[in-house]
């Protein structure tokens, strides 16, 4: 018997729908076993009835489901949690499920702020209120999915792996428990170390990197050491595949010769990359001080569950 | 008694095992008096509170935090203490990227020998973070 599974996309670009895709023949191993019920990316199917109908919003039961997206209004809050309560285990993909994501940028600014940035204070656009009628309501902020409802599986990435998800399904129809590894994205990289610190200034990476592109990994320099940022020490490892039969796994920055930018999260349940970094930054001599728009930065893909919001008002002395 | 008085800091302070512990010993046992609201942690070394801990803290319940080293050139680990200074200046930024007031945070050298100053110096922290009022984080 094939298991039911129900797809759902929130508040996403759809480059998690793609990467299920993007899986390849693996992926015609795993159909077979599969029935999607539900995919609004795929299939004609309507939340209240074909014809419209239905009073309530309904989505069939199924065994797995997988939901792409943070939550930003009250439409993806209400799927959400019918989600939920339809599907045994609930599966969140990519990073804007499991932190928030891009979107959650916004996290560090209040609505009202929002609205007058974007609607009522931008000189390209006409003044008018806020839309109230057959739009759902926007709210306070981006939520990753674990703050409204309980996820059973965590597939982060931004773009999440393809082998990933073909480890956490296949884990899944075998009845295992799947784990992400806690384990840093370094841990995974081939790059040379040569365990001294740069020292001194932060580069940015367009500017003059050192790479043997094409050749051994061991010819290429660890990136933080020539002095660019690279958020792998506090970025979860995952991200890496094989990419030459015998070859070593590289994260998927890594490979394009470029830093890794933080998208699988913390390494840890609670830990903050961006105090990390810090810390990092200045253990091993580089000026802290001149990361550009840290704040932003360090939390690009992981706005969500609070670690972005508005800073606290400081009271009049 | 409005509720701005009520107010009790908790100023949470780190102090390395071989000087500044010693001179808050000595503080107590030469019986000088500081407030109360100074919980003290001890640890081997200054250079190694990463910033981590201080935020955790400030963004958990604590209102000030300190940390405690030798001077200069008096290291146990002889370059400890530098390397606390290094951190102290990410745990400034990251206090800016926290809102929180750069006051909150102090860096201080106390030597075994200074049991006064190590009283004097809670003294002020208290009554500075005292004037600032509760950390905005505080639950």
């Amino acid at each position: 018997m094939s298991v039911k599974v129900a797809e759902e996309w929130l508040n996403i670009c759809g480059g998690c729908e793609v990467s299920i895709l993007d899986i390849g023949e693996p992926l015609l191993d795993i159909l077979p076993k599969l029935e999607f019920v539900h995919m609004p990316v795929l299939m004609d199917h309507k939340y209240f009835g074909q014809k419209g109908e239905g009073t309530e919003l309904t989505i069939p039961e199924a065994d797995i489901g997988i939901v792409s997206g943070g939550v930003r209004n009250e439409k993806e809050k209400h799927v959400l949690e019918e989600m939920r309560k339809k599907t045994k285990i609930l599966i969140s993909l990519g990073s804007c499920a499991s932190f928030g994501g891009i979107p959650a940028m916004a996290n560090m600014y209040t609505l009202d702020a929002l609205y007058d940035k974007v609607y009522r204070d931008s000189v390209t656009t006409d003044l008018a209120d806020t839309p109230a009628e057959n739009l759902p309501p926007l709210l306070d902020r981006v939520y990753a999915l674990d703050e409204i409802i309980t996820v059973d599986v965590h597939i982060p990435g931004c773009p999440p792996n393809p082998d990933m998800i073909v480890d956490a399904l296949t884990a899944l129809l075998e009845g295992k428990p799947f784990e992400l590894p806690e384990r840093s994205v370094c841990d995974d990289c081939p790059v040379k170390r040569e365990k001294k610190a740069a020292g001194g200034q932060i580069k940015r990476p367009l500017e003059e990197m050192q790479f043997d592109q094409g050749g051994p990994w061991e010819n290429t320099r660890c990136f933080m050491e020539q002095g660019y940022l690279c958020l792998g020490p506090v970025t979860r490892s995952g991200c890496g595949r094989v990419y030459e039969e015998g070859g070593p796994k590289v994260p998927r920055c890594v490979v394009g010769y470029m830093p890794c930018r933080g998208c699988f999260g913390p390494i840890r349940k609670g830990a903050s990359p961006l105090v990390d970094m810090m810390g990092a930054l200045s253990s091993i001599g580089l000026d802290a001080k001149q990361v550009v728009d840290r704040r932003a930065l360090l939390n690009r893909y992981i706005g969500g569950q609070k670690r972005l919001r508005p800073l606290p008002q400081r009271p009049a002395r | 008694m409005d509720k701005m008085n009520e107010f009790e800091p908790k100023i949470l302070t780190f102090c390395c095992n071989w000087c500044s512990y010693a001179g808050a010993d000595l503080a107590g046992t030469s019986r000088l008096q500081y407030p109360p609201n100074v919980r003290i942690i001890r640890v081997m070394c200054s250079g190694m509170v990463h910033p981590n801990m201080v935020i955790e803290a400030l963004t958990k319940g604590a209102d000030g935090v300190m940390i405690c080293g030798c001077h200069p050139g008096d290291c146990h680990y002889l370059e400890g203490n530098l390397k606390a200074e290094k951190r102290a200046e990410a745990i400034e930024l990251l206090l800016e990227d926290f809102g929180l007031e750069p006051e909150r945070f102090r860096l201080v050298w106390v030597s075994a020998s200074e049991g006064p100053r190590f009283a004097q110096v809670m003294t002020e922290m208290v009554e500075t973070v005292r004037e600032l009022g509760p950390s905005p984080y505080a639950t």
